[in-house]
C-alpha cells in the first residue's frame, strides 16, 4: 500500500490531489467565514449588529453570498479583452491558493515541504500584482486602469521591505524551508526577539501586499468606484474577493509561520495538536486585518510610497545588518559546514 | 583573499560613495566641493597605485602589475583632467549637479577594474560599471535633445556591443573550460587544437572591445555621441574610457590568446587599417569640430591598433607611450573646444575659430599645439607615440600597415592644418568669452606636456617597456 | 518518466511562448507571453535541480522586471505598426547580418558532438547533502566576492543614472513634512473668532480659505459672543 503511493505514478498522482484537498477545502471554508467575521467584527466596532439575518446569527450569509454571485451573470465590458478579462480573477485566485503547498501545518506536514520554501512564498506572492494590472487593463476602463497602476507601484514596493524582512529571518535560522523556520522558534518566537521592528515592519508590509485599508488605493471607493475590479460581475468578481481573502490567509499564515512560531504551542501546551495553534494564530492576525480597517483611515498615495520607501526600506536595511552583526557578535549565527 | 591589491579600486569607490552621500544631505549646491574631493580622491588614489605590489587578489580574479599600474595611472589622469575641465563648462551650460564627478569616479573604477581583471568575468564586470556611468554622462544635458539622443545612441549601441562580447566570453569559455586569463592560455597553448568555436568567440570579444574603442567597422556612433553630448563628458569619453578597453584588449589578446596569435592577428591588421583609412577621410569634410574629433579619435585608435598587430613587446611599449599622448593630447584640444562659448553659448563649429589668433592669441596657439602634435610632426609627443608603433610593425615585418599609416597620417595632416589655418589666418570674428582659470591650468598643463615631452621621455618610455615586459613576462 | 514529460511540456511552452513573444501584434500580449517563457524557463530548472536559481528567476524577472515592463509598455501605447514601417526598407541589411552570423554559428555548431549523457560531462558536481543555495553562496560571498561589490555598484550607477536623468525637484505638489505637522500647536492653525449674530464671515473680512501669511482682518467688535473656528490655510 505504502509502495504504491510512493512509487506508483497513478499512486503520487492521488496522494497529491489528497494533499491538495486536505490543505484547500479548509483554507476555503476558512475563506468563507473570515468574510461573514469581517462583517460581524466591522459591525461591532461600529456598534451595528452586520448579518444575522440567514442562519443562526447570520451563519449561512457567506453561502447566500455564494448562490447569488453564482446564479447572475458575467458581463465582459464591450471593447475589453475578453481572455485576459477573464484570466485575471482565475489567476489572482489561483496564486492565492499555490501558495499553501509550502505552509507547514504540523511538525513535517506540508504538501511540498522544498527547500527553498520561503522563496517560494515570495515568488508567489509577487506573482499576485498580476492578476491585477491585467485585470485593470483588460478592462478597457480609466479607473480599472488606475487602480492597477497604483496597485502595481504599491505592491512592488512594498515587496522591497518584505524580502529584507524574509532575509532576516533566513539568517537566524539558517535555511530556507518552512518547517526548519518554525523549529528554530522552539524557544523563542521570533516576533519576541531582536526582530520584533521587522514583525512590525512585516505586518504593515502585508497589509499593503494585500491591497488592504489602510493601503486598499487600488480599489479606492471613494475615488475609483472599485479600482481594478470596477467591470467585473457575478463570479469573475467572487474570484477576485476569492483571492484577496485567501491572500490574506496566507500572508496571515506566513506571519504566523515566520514570527509566531507557527505550530510551536505556547506556554507548553504541547497536547493541543499544532494545526490548532497555527489556525489560532491564523486567526488573530486576520483580526489585526479587521481591526486597521476598521480603525485608520485610508494613505494618500505619496504618504504610502513614502512610509515604504523612506522609512521600511532604510529601517529594514539597518535592521538587517543589526542582525547579523548581532549574530556574528554572539557567534549565534547559524551554520553547517559544506 | 589580498585586499591589499585592490585598495586603490576600494579608496576610489568608497570615497566615490562618501562624495556622493555628502552631495545628497547637503541642501545648497556642492558641486564644487563634490568636484574639489573627486580630484582629491584621484590623487590619493594615484599615490596608492603606485604602492601596489606586483600579485594576483580574489583567488585569481584580479592581478596587479607594472601594466595594470601604468594604465590606472593614465586612468587617473585623464579623470583628473577631465573632471577639472568639465567644472566650468558644465557650470557655464547650467548643468553642473553633483553627481557628475561622482559618475565620472565610477566609471574610473570600473576602467581601473578592467586594467586589472586577470578574469573575463572581472573585466566584464569593469567593462560594465565604466559603461553605463558614460552613457548616464552623455545624456546628462537631459533638457537638450542632442544630449539625449547621444544618451540613446550609445546605450543601445554599446548594450548591443556588450551581448556581443558576453557571447564571445561565452564562446571562449565553452571552448577553452575557464574564465581564467592563465589557465585559458594553458587550454589553447597548441595553436593546432584551436577550435572555430574559439577562433569566433575571440572574434566577438574583439567586436566588443572594439565598439568602445570606435574602431571602424563599430564606430558608427561616435561622430554622434561626441556631437550630442556635453562637451565636457565627450572630453572624458575620448581620453580614460579610451584607454581601459584598449589596455584590456592588450591584456586579452597576449594573456589567454597569446598562444594563438595567428587566430586574432589579421583581425586586428583589418580594423586597423579600416579605422586609420576612415578616421583621416570622412575627418576631411566635417565642419564641426567636434565631429572633427570624433573621427580624429577613431583614426588614432587605427594607429595605436598598429603596435597591438604587431605583437611583440615593442609593440605594447609603442601603443602604452600612444596612449599616453593621445589622452594627454585630447583632454588639452577639448581643453580649447570647451572654452569656445560666445555670449555664452557653447558653440563647436570649425568656422567659429575664425581668427582666433587675433583675438587670443594663447588660445590659438595652445589648440595648434595639440593640433600639430595630433597630426604627429615631430618634435611634439604625438609624433613620438606613431614612430614607436610604426617601428614595431617595421621590426615585425608588417610593412604594409606601417606604410598605410604614413600614408593616412599625412592625409590627416590636411585637416588637422586646416583647423590651425582657419584659426591663424581667416578674418577674425567676435571674441570668445573670457574662460575660466581652471581651463587654463589644464590647457597650459597638456599643452607644455606635448611640447617638451620630447626633452626627457626617458621615464614616460621607461615604465611603459617596463608594463609591457609585464605583459609579457 | 515524469520528468521526462514534465520536460518535454514546459520546454514546448517555452518555445511556443518565446515565438509569440515575438510575433504578437500586440504589445501587451507579448509582454504577457514573455512572463510565461520565465514561468516555463524557471520550471526547467527545477527539473534540472536548481531550485534556488528557479525562484529566483520568478522573483527577480516575472515578479519585478516584468511588471516595470508591463507597466511601462500599457503607459506608452507604443504605436507598432509604425514602427515596422521601415522594416522592408532595413530587411536587406538585416538579412545580411543574419546570414553571416548564422553560417559563423553554423560553423561551431559543425565541431560539435552530441554527449550521450550530459550528466557526466558536469565538471564539478555537488555533494548530494548540500543545498543549492547554500552551494551558491559559498562561492559567491568568497570567491566571487569581488564581482558581487562590483555588480552592487553597477546597479548603484544604474539608480544614480535613473535619479540624474528623470528626477526634478518640483515644488507644484503639496508635500507632506511630518516634523512640521507633529510640532504644530493648536493656537498656531486654529483661531476663535466671536462673530457678530446674523453677520456672514463675508461681512467681516474673513474668507476661507484664508490667503497664507495674511492675518484674518477683523472687523467691528463683535456685539454677540458666537464663536466660529476658522481653520487657517496650512
Amino acid at each position: 500500500m505504502r509502495d504504491f503511493f510512493t512509487n506508483n505514478v497513478l499512486g503520487i498522482l492521488l496522494l497529491t490531489i489528497a494533499e491538495t484537498l486536505a490543505i484547500l477545502v479548509p483554507v476555503l471554508i476558512g475563506m468563507a467565514y473570515s468574510t461573514f467575521f469581517e462583517r460581524k467584527a466591522l459591525a461591532a466596532f461600529q456598534l451595528r449588529r452586520g448579518p444575522n439575518v440567514v442562519g443562526p446569527f447570520g451563519l449561512w450569509q457567506p453561502f447566500a453570498d455564494a448562490v447569488k454571485v453564482f446564479t447572475k451573470e458575467t458581463i465582459v465590458p464591450a471593447g475589453a479583452s475578453r481572455s485576459l478579462f477573464l484570466l485575471a480573477p482565475m489567476l489572482t485566485f489561483v496564486l492565492a491558493c499555490l501558495a499553501w503547498a509550502v505552509i507547514p501545518v504540523n511538525d513535517n506536514w506540508a504538501a511540498a515541504n522544498i527547500n527553498v520554501g520561503i522563496l517560494y512564498l515570495f515568488a508567489i506572492s509577487s506573482l499576485g500584482v498580476y492578476g491585477i494590472i491585467i485585470a485593470g487593463w483588460a478592462s478597457n476602463s480609466k479607473y480599472a486602469f488606475l487602480g492597477a497602476m497604483r496597485s502595481a507601484a504599491q505592491m512592488v514596493s512594498y515587496e522591497v521591505s518584505i524580502g529584507f524582512v524574509l532575509v532576516t529571518v533566513m539568517l537566524c535560522v539558517g535555511s530556507l524551508n518552512l518547517n526548519d523556520v518554525v523549529r528554530a522558534q522552539s524557544h523563542h518566537w521570533f516576533a519576541f526577539t531582536l526582530l520584533f521592528p521587522m514583525f512590525v515592519v512585516f505586518l504593515i508590509s502585508m497589509l499593503a501586499e494585500t491591497n488592504r485599508a489602510p493601503f486598499d488605493l487600488p480599489e479606492g471607493e471613494s475615488e475609483l468606484v472599485a479600482g481594478f475590479f470596477v467591470e467585473y460581475s457575478a463570479m469573475s468578481f467572487a474570484l477576485f474577493f476569492l483571492g484577496e481573502y485567501t491572500n490574506m490567509i496566507m500572508m496571515s499564515a506566513l506571519g504566523s509561520v515566520l514570527f509566531l512560531g507557527g505550530w510551536q504551542a505556547p506556554f507548553g501546551l504541547t497536547f493541543i495538536p499544532g494545526v490548532f495553534w497555527l489556525a489560532a494564530k491564523i486567526c488573530v492576525l486576520m483580526f489585526f486585518f479587521f481591526w486597521v480597517r476598521a480603525t485608520f483611515p485610508r494613505f494618500r498615495y505619496d504618504q504610502l510610497m513614502r512610509l515604504g520607501w523612506k522609512v521600511f526600506l532604510p529601517l529594514s536595511l539597518l535592521w538587517l545588518v543589526l542582525t547579523a552583526g548581532y549574530l556574528e557578535l554572539t557567534g549565534t549565527l547559524p551554520m553547517e559546514a559544506l | 583573499m589580498n585586499w591589499a591589491l585592490a585598495a586603490p579600486e576600494l579608496v576610489l569607490a568608497v570615497s566615490a560613495l562618501g562624495i556622493l552621500l555628502n552631495g545628497v544631505l547637503r541642501t545648497r549646491d556642492s558641486t564644487i566641493l563634490c568636484t574639489v574631493l573627486a580630484v582629491a580622491v584621484c590623487v590619493i588614489t594615484a599615490v596608492l597605485v603606485i604602492d601596489t605590489p606586483t600579485a594576483t587578489a580574489f583567488g585569481g580574479l584580479f592581478v596587479s602589475d607594472a601594466f595594470s599600474r601604468y594604465s590606472k595611472l593614465l586612468i587617473l589622469a585623464g579623470t583628473v583632467l577631465c573632471v577639472v575641465l568639465s567644472l566650468d563648462y558644465n557650470s557655464r551650460q547650467r548643468i553642473s549637479r553633483f553627481e557628475f564627478p561622482v559618475l565620472m569616479l565610477l566609471s574610473a573604477v570600473g576602467m581601473m577594474v578592467m586594467s586589472s581583471a586577470n578574469n573575463l568575468m572581472t573585466l566584464y564586470m569593469g567593462l560594465e560599471l565604466q559603461s553605463l556611468a558614460v552613457y548616464v554622462l552623455a545624456a546628462f544635458a537631459r533638457d537638450d535633445i542632442r544630449s539625449a539622443e547621444a544618451g540613446l545612441k550609445y546605450f543601445v549601441l554599446s548594450a548591443l556591443a556588450s551581448g556581443l562580447l558576453l557571447y564571445g566570453i561565452s564562446l571562449a569559455y565553452g571552448f577553452s573550460g575557464s574564465m581564467d586569463f592563465s589557465r585559458i592560455a594553458q587550454a589553447v597553448m597548441d595553436p593546432a587544437g584551436v577550435s572555430a568555436g574559439l577562433t569566433v568567440g575571440i572574434a566577438f570579444i574583439i567586436a566588443g572591445l572594439a565598439f568602445k574603442l570606435s574602431a571602424v567597422p563599430f564606430h558608427m556612433w561616435t561622430p554622434d555621441v561626441y556631437e550630442g553630448a556635453p562637451t565636457s563628458v565627450t572630453a572624458f569619453m575620448s581620453t580614460a574610457p579610451k584607454v581601459a578597453p584598449f589596455v584590456v584588449l592588450l591584456r586579452v589578446m597576449f594573456g589567454p590568446f597569446g598562444h594563438v596569435t595567428a587566430q586574432w592577428q589579421p583581425i586586428i591588421v583589418l580594423i586597423s587599417i579600416a579605422s586609420m583609412l576612415l578616421g583621416s577621410f570622412a575627418a576631411i569634410a566635417q565642419t564641426n569640430i567636434k565631429r572633427l574629433m570624433a573621427y580624429s579619435s577613431i583614426g588614432h585608435m587605427g594607429y595605436a591598433l598598429v603596435g597591438l598587430a604587431a605583437g611583440t613587446q615593442t609593440g605594447v611599449r609603442g601603443v602604452l607611450v600612444y596612449l599616453l599622448t593621445y589622452v594627454v593630447m585630447s583632454a588639452g584640444s577639448f581643453s580649447c573646444i570647451v572654452a569656445m562659448r560666445r555670449r555664452g553659448l557653447a558653440v563647436d563649429k570649425i568656422a567659429d575659430l575664425s581668427g582666433l589668433a587675433r583675438n587670443d592669441l594663447t588660445l590659438a596657439t595652445l589648440l595648434a599645439i595639440f593640433m600639430f602634435s595630433m597630426a604627429g610632426v615631430p618634435p611634439l609627443a604625438g609624433f613620438f607615440g606613431k614612430l614607436l608603433v610604426f617601428q614595431a610593425a617595421v621590426d615585425a615585418g608588417m610593412w604594409t600597415l606601417a606604410i598605410i599609416g604614413v600614408l593616412t597620417s599625412v592625409v590627416s595632416c590636411f585637416y588637422y592644418l586646416r583647423v590651425i589655418k582657419v584659426m591663424f589666418f581667416d578674418a577674425s570674428v567676435a571674441p570668445f568669452d573670457v574662460r575660466s582659470r581652471s581651463l587654463s591650468v589644464v590647457a597650459l598643463a597638456t599643452g607644455a606636456f606635448t611640447l617638451i615631452f620630447f626633452v626627457y621621455p626617458a621615464p614616460f618610455l621607461g615604465a611603459a617597456n617596463q608594463a609591457a615586459r609585464a605583459l609579457f613576462g | 518518466m515524469i520528468v521526462a514529460v514534465a520536460f518535454y511540456v514546459f520546454s514546448a511552452i517555452l518555445l511556443g511562448s518565446a515565438a509569440m513573444v515575438v510575433t504578437s501584434r500586440n504589445p501587451v500580449h507579448s509582454v504577457l507571453f514573455l512572463i510565461l517563457a520565465f514561468f516555463n524557463a524557471a520550471a526547467l530548472f527545477l527539473i534540472a535541480g536548481a531550485e534556488f536559481l528557479a525562484m529566483i528567476l520568478v522573483i527577480v524577472y516575472v515578479g519585478a522586471v516584468a511588471v516595470l515592463f508591463l507597466f511601462v509598455v500599457m503607459m506608452l501605447d507604443v504605436d507598432f505598426t509604425a514602427l515596422r514601417e521601415g522594416f522592408q526598407r532595413y530587411a536587406p541589411v538585416g538579412a545580411t547580418v543574419g546570414v553571416v552570423l548564422f553560417f559563423e554559428l553554423a560553423s561551431v555548431l559543425l565541431g560539435w558532438r552530441m554527449s550521450g549523457d550530459v550528466s557526466a560531462a558536469v565538471l564539478t558536481r555537488l555533494p548530494s547533502h548540500v543545498q543549492n543555495t547554500r552551494a551558491i553562496g559559498q562561492v559567491l560571498y568568497t570567491d566571487y566576492f569581488l564581482l558581487f561589490q562590483l555588480s552592487g555598484l553597477i546597479l548603484l550607477v544604474a539608480m544614480i543614472g535613473a535619479i540624474v536623468l528623470t528626477h526634478r525637484g518640483r515644488h507644484t505638489s503639496k508635500r507632506q513634512n511630518i516634523t512640521r505637522q507633529q510640532e504644530r500647536r493648536v493656537d498656531e492653525t486654529l483661531q476663535v473668532v466671536t462673530v457678530r449674530s446674523g453677520a456672514g464671515i463675508r461681512e467681516l473680512g474673513l474668507y476661507r480659505p484664508i490667503p497664507v501669511g495674511r492675518e484674518p482682518v477683523l472687523a467691528a467688535p463683535a456685539t454677540t459672543e458666537v464663536s466660529t473656528i476658522v481653520a487657517q490655510d496650512q
